[in-house]
Order: structure tokens, then C-alpha cells, then sequence
């Protein structure tokens, strides 16, 4: 009796000792939060793990990161943005190497180039959930309404502005951008008329003279002057929150946006009705060299250096990324796949929304060049931010914006150099 | 346990949780204040560079400049609100219970993230206030996409949550001696007078101490500001905890961070000091022989 006891114990100890509990944070909408709580459902029993699931919104999420990391209070699993891998591991020690749990990850579903995204220092910081890119989205609903066409050119957008706004309504836009948004429609003019990122990657300095600079501005500000966008401070007068959050989004008589191809859902779901949302390839500005996609490793996959557990970690991601049953309830709530058994699974079941397949292609097959991560740095868009905002509303000129924004992102890379 | 331990013991889990989680980061947040220390890697000595940095730092005075001005409109605005609704509550008045608790709800849930995110959607360009002033055939505001409106708006929230300092004023209402005013109504006092001369002086104490604690807590103000304007537009509800978090947390600036977290507790400190040194001259205690 005594042994049979002893044995059960310990064979429960034994399991005990197996099951890891482990923390996964990441931010996202909704679809995504309850598609990964029911992906870590599966994947934790699975592997014997217990898996607490933290999960936001975006805003607030890399301040929360920092704190936890700063505290070594950080989740096992993250969700990393990648131009937070300076930030958060300059010299690679900053996360785990995942190179030495490649016996558990298939990193072989990932292509050189993909994993290259994820390294810091010759060490593997996370691992790229899929490749995404700033893609043009409209909703067709709303122009086929007006009788028109979605827009395929930034004049088929002017021009598109005072035909909504006589069919449907003086508070029709075929367009918006304002905050984050401006700054991407500006850094896509330039780079489109420039064929140059923002930074050089050779000196970590503005690769962009004051006057390509200043074009791009005034490409902005046309726009508002024709009223294909809404000025600055009528977008402000919603207060903090997304564009998607809005209900002249909603009820879609702002018609069109600039965002994140992995977002489409976020954007697409809140629409009322049987309103459609479609990515449209890059539009191009009058004399472009180039589409000037601005495409990136999305978000990664990384493991905490301070995890008690990276082995069971690892074990998670693997099967986050790799594993069919996770990959059928995950689907493309973080866009596209980059691993390759999860894209085939997906395209061969027809589990991708043709969307999102869609603005995904247009990532995947735009031209432009190399974005850098400092493009994403808190200071370089504040600098952005704060003179664009000052030309909206009138307080500094166009010219002293340009100048202004060139001089502060200098002074915030001179650390990087 | 020897008796003379006892006290100490039930004032232990006290002490502990001041010493961890008020005096330890204080001083910690001193020291980091000269140092450059981005939450990665060791904090390095720097000395005054982070306050000379402060001086040509044209976010930081933008920033101070309007918190000074939050805190200037948001604390009078407060306490005469407080005391306007506390000489209303004062009175005998039918269902008087219910009204005093319904104006005190606002203060336990105003600093809320929950009251902050409703604010937004109240003062947002489609929201039930602009809804209310198109349908009595006024024109909409843009509350938050106007600098000057965007401050008001916040200042509203703050001031919005009077019922702390209401019931402190209150209490002090009803401990005002009844036979004072029996005696001015005697002398032929009416009520504006008794209110100026009897009621105000009495209370002074209490207004002194209120305005102490408005002052502080407004000059921490971050949930509405973020939640609600993010700071924008231009910068005009930017406050100082908006910009020292910022620092921190965004920019990893944890050194620099600290630097203007220290400005704000001196100016506070400045302004303490002085709001004692004055009240020397308005605050009446009973029994004072300077009085």
C-alpha cells in the first residue's frame, strides 16, 4: 500500500514538475485577443503548461513593456514591435537567443531573410510573425454610394472629395490622416519622389534634405486644402482615440485610411452594415521613383531572458506558429504567416481573408527602400509629430517645420551613432 | 510581547509600506535624477546635466507652463464649487442624504479611467454635449481640438470632482458655532453678511487645508490628460506627469524623468510654503493670540 502511494505521488510530482506556469502578453483588437486565448487553450494542455494571457490595446503597451522589463516582471512570451528591438536589446542580450531552442522551434518555416529580421547582435530576438506594411484601405461601400470607383491615384482621391460630399453629405471624406497617420503620409511622399527611407543606414542621420522635406508637407497640406482629409484639429476634436474607434469611421463617411495590412480587421469590423473594406495598391504621387512600401518584420515573437520556464516557451511559440490545429483557430489575426507550414495550411483551406491576402501581396510585391527601425523611435516621432501638428494648426510655417524636424531627429539618433 | 513593542507592532505594516513604496523610490528617484539611465542598463553619474538640460528644454517649459496654469484654474474653480454645493447641502433640505452622497460620487469615481474614457465620449466633436447645443439651435464646440477649449475641458473633469473637498467643507459648516449667527441677526446682519463675516472666517482653516491638498493632487493630474486628449492638441493639456512618464517609460529617459519630477515637487513645495507663510495673514484659529 505504502509503495502504491509512493509511486502515485510521485508520478503526480513528476507531472507537477513538467507543467510550467507561463505568461504571454501582447496587444491587439479583438479578433486577435480571442483567437490567441483560444490558440493558448489548445497549445497549453497540449503541452502540459499552464498559460496566463495578458493581452491590450496598443496604446499604452510598449510604456507597459518597459515597465515590466525594466522590473524583470516582463510575461515568458512577448509580442514585440520590432523597432523596439534597439530599444529593449541593443546589443542582443536584451531577450532570449532563440537560436539555442532551434531544437524545439522549426525555425526551418522561416526564410533567412525573415529570421534576419529578428536579430540583434548575431542573436535570434524574436521571431517575425509575418511581414507587414502600411497599405491604403477604403471603403468601397461608401464610394460605389457616391457612384464612384475606390481611388487608384491620389488625384482619383481630390477629385473623389467634393463628389462624396454632394451625393452623400458635407461630412463625407474620402480620406483621413492626422497624427501617426500624417507623419506616414509625408515619409511615403518624400521616399516616393526621393526613392530614400528616412534615415541613411550608413550614418544614422536624415537622409532627406529640407526641401524633399518640405515637399512632402506641402503634398500634405494639398490634400487638406482640397478637403480630401479632415484638418488636424477636427480630428483632434475626437479626442485620444484610433481612427477605427471612431464613428465617422463607423458609419463610413471617412472613407479611406493609410494603416498596418495586419490590421484590416481591427479597421473592417467595427464597419456597420454590409459596408467593405479593400486595400488598394500604393498610390503614387506626381513623378515617384518608387511605391515607397514601407514594409517590416511584424511583430515578433520573443521570450524573456529573465523566464524561468524558456524551454516551455519555446515550446508555446512553436506551436503558436507551427502547429495546424493552432495555426486553423489563429488564421491571420496577425496578417499573413511568415512560417511557411502555417501560409500553405491557410491558403490551402481558404482561411486567409482574401482582404487581408490581399493588402499582404501588396506589401510583399512593393518596391522601396530598406526601412529602418528609427523610423518608430518615440523621439524621431515626436518631432515629427509636433511640427506637422504646428503646421496644421497654423502656428509654424512649412519651411520651419522641415528644418525643425531634420535638426531634432539628428540630435535624438547622435546616442545610435 | 512586552508592551512597550506592542505599539510598535501594530504600527510595523506602516512604516514597512512607507519605507518600500514611498521612501525608498523617493530617494531612489533623487539619485537617478543626476543620472543617465535608460532602465536597460546601469544608472550613470551625470551630475546637474540633467537639470541644465531642463533649462533649454522647450517641452519641459511648454509643459510647466501649462500645468501652472491647470492648477491656477483648477483649484480656485474647486474650491468655490465645493463650497457653493456645501452651504447648499448645509441647509435642511427634504431627501438632504441623498444629495450629499450623489455629490460626492464624482470625486471616488473621477480620477477613474472608466469616468476619463466617458468624459471623452460626453465632449468628443459627435458627442452629447455638442449634440445638446446643435439641438437648442447653438453652434458645436470643438472642445478637444482647440487648445484653449481642451484645457477647460480637462480643468472641467478635475473640478467636476469637488465631493472630497465638499464634505470636508461641509463638516466645518456644521461645526460653526449657531449662536454667532443668532447674535448677527440680532445686530441686524442678513445672510451675505453673516456667510462673509461669520461663516468664512470661521471656516479659514479648513479652506487653508483644502487648498493645500487641491494643490498637490492637481499638480499630479495624469488620467484625465491621457486618457482623454492625450496631451494634444499642440501640447495644450500636456501636463508635467504626462511628460515625466513619457520620459520614462517612451523614451527611456528614467534619469532625465526623474530630474523634472524633482522641479515638480519643489514648485510644489515652493508653493506650500508660501500658502503657509500667507495664511499667517487670512487663516483665523479659534483661540490664536495672534488673532
Amino acid at each position: 500500500m505504502r509503495l502504491l502511494t509512493t509511486t502515485i505521488l510521485t508520478g503526480l510530482l513528476a507531472s507537477a514538475a513538467q507543467a510550467d506556469t507561463l505568461r504571454m502578453s501582447w496587444w491587439g483588437g479583438d479578433a486577435r485577443h480571442a483567437q490567441t486565448q483560444e490558440a493558448l487553450n489548445y497549445c497549453g494542455p497540449k503541452h502540459g503548461h499552464d498559460i496566463q494571457a495578458e493581452f491590450t490595446g496598443w496604446s499604452g503597451h510598449q510604456e507597459r513593456i518597459t515597465t515590466q522589463i525594466a522590473g524583470r516582471t516582463e510575461a515568458d512570451i512577448m509580442q514585440i514591435n520590432w523597432p523596439w528591438l534597439p530599444l529593449f536589446s541593443p546589443d542582443g542580450t536584451g531577450f532570449a537567443d532563440l537560436y539555442e531552442y532551434d531544437h524545439i522551434i522549426d525555425l526551418s518555416q522561416f526564410t533567412e531573410a525573415q529570421l534576419a529580421g529578428g536579430e540583434v547582435a548575431g542573436k535570434l530576438n524574436g521571431i517575425p510573425v509575418s511581414t507587414t506594411g502600411r497599405v491604403y484601405f477604403f471603403n468601397k461601400t461608401t464610394f460605389e454610394r457616391a457612384g464612384l470607383d475606390v481611388p487608384t491615384t491620389w488625384q482619383d482621391v481630390i477629385d473623389a472629395a467634393p463628389v462624396l460630399r454632394a451625393e452623400l453629405g458635407p461630412d463625407y471624406y474620402p480620406f483621413e490622416a492626422a497624427g501617426l497617420n500624417a507623419i506616414f503620409l509625408v515619409s511615403m511622399a518624400v521616399t516616393q519622389a526621393t526613392g530614400k527611407d528616412l534615415i541613411d543606414p550608413e550614418t544614422t542621420t536624415v537622409a532627406w534634405t529640407e526641401e524633399e522635406l518640405l515637399d512632402g508637407i506641402r503634398f500634405y497640406q494639398s490634400l487638406v486644402e482640397a478637403g480630401a482629409i479632415r484638418e488636424w484639429r477636427q480630428v483632434a476634436g475626437e479626442g485620444n482615440i484610433e481612427l477605427f474607434e471612431m464613428r465617422p469611421w463607423s458609419d463610413g463617411r471617412i472613407a479611406g485610411t493609410y494603416e498596418w495590412d495586419s490590421a484590416y480587421a481591427k479597421y473592417a469590423d467595427p464597419l456597420g452594415g454590409d459596408q467593405v473594406l479593400v486595400p488598394v495598391p500604393m498610390l503614387m504621387t506626381e513623378g515617384a521613383v518608387t511605391e515607397a512600401t514601407y514594409s517590416k518584420p511584424s511583430m515578433l515573437f520573443s521570450i524573456s531572458r529573465n523566464s524561468d520556464h524558456p524551454e516551455a516557451a519555446a515550446e508555446i511559440i512553436n506551436c503558436l506558429l507551427n502547429d495546424p490545429e493552432a495555426i486553423e483557430i489563429l488564421t491571420d489575426s496577425r496578417g499573413v504567416p511568415a512560417s511557411k507550414v502555417a501560409f500553405g495550411l491557410l491558403n490551402e483551406n481558404d482561411l486567409i481573408n482574401p482582404n487581408v491576402a490581399a493588402a499582404n501581396a501588396i506589401v510583399l510585391d512593393g518596391t522601396g527602400p530598406v526601412v529602418s527601425s528609427f523610423n518608430e523611435h518615440p523621439r524621431v516621432r515626436d518631432a515629427f509629430r509636433d511640427n506637422l501638428e504646428g503646421v496644421a494648426y497654423g502656428i509654424i510655417s512649412a519651411e520651419d517645420a522641415a528644418a525643425d524636424i531634420i535638426s531634432s531627429i539628428d540630435r535624438a539618433l547622435r546616442q545610435f551613432r | 510581547m512586552e508592551s512597550r513593542f506592542l505599539g510598535l507592532a501594530y504600527l510595523a505594516p506602516y512604516i514597512i509600506g512607507l519605507l518600500v513604496f514611498t521612501m525608498i523610490p523617493f530617494l531612489a528617484s533623487l539619485y537617478l535624477s543626476f543620472t543617465d539611465y535608460n532602465l536597460m542598463s546601469r544608472p550613470v553619474w551625470t551630475g546637474l546635466e540633467n537639470f541644465r538640460d531642463l533649462l533649454s528644454d522647450r517641452t519641459f517649459k511648454r509643459s510647466l507652463n501649462v500645468t501652472l496654469i491647470y492648477v491656477f484654474l483648477t483649484v480656485p474653480l474647486k474650491l468655490v464649487f465645493a463650497l457653493f454645493i456645501a452651504v447648499i447641502l448645509n441647509y435642511r433640505l427634504r431627501a438632504i442624504g441623498f444629495f450629499r452622497t450623489a455629490y460626492y460620487v464624482p470625486s471616488i469615481l473621477g480620477g477613474s479611467i472608466a469616468v476619463a474614457v466617458l468624459w471623452r465620449y460626453i465632449f468628443a466633436d459627435t458627442g452629447l454635449v455638442n449634440m445638446v447645443l446643435v439641438t437648442i439651435g447653438l453652434d458645436p464646440v470643438n472642445w478637444f481640438g482647440d487648445p484653449v477649449n481642451a484645457l477647460f475641458t480637462i480643468t472641467l473633469l478635475r473640478t467636476w470632482q469637488f465631493g472630497s473637498a465638499m464634505v470636508i467643507f461641509l463638516a466645518a459648516l456644521q461645526s460653526v458655532d449657531k449662536s454667532l449667527y443668532e447674535a448677527a441677526a440680532i445686530d441686524g446682519a442678513g445672510k451675505w453678511h453673516s456667510f462673509f463675516f461669520i461663516t468664512l472666517p470661521l471656516i479659514t482653516p479648513v479652506i487653508f487645508f483644502n487648498l493645500i491638498m487641491q494643490m498637490v493632487q492637481a499638480f499630479q493630474e495624469f488620467n484625465g490628460p491621457y486618457v482623454i486628449t492625450g496631451g494634444g492638441p499642440l501640447r495644450s493639456t500636456y501636463l508635467l506627469p504626462l511628460y515625466i512618464y513619457d520620459e520614462a517609460f517612451k523614451n527611456f529617459n528614467m534619469g532625465y524623468a526623474s530630474a523634472i519630477a524633482w522641479v515638480l515637487f519643489v514648485i510644489i513645495m515652493v508653493l506650500t510654503v508660501a500658502a503657509f507663510w500667507s495664511s499667517k495673514k487670512w487663516v483665523y484659529y479659534a483661540g490664536d493670540k495672534r488673532s
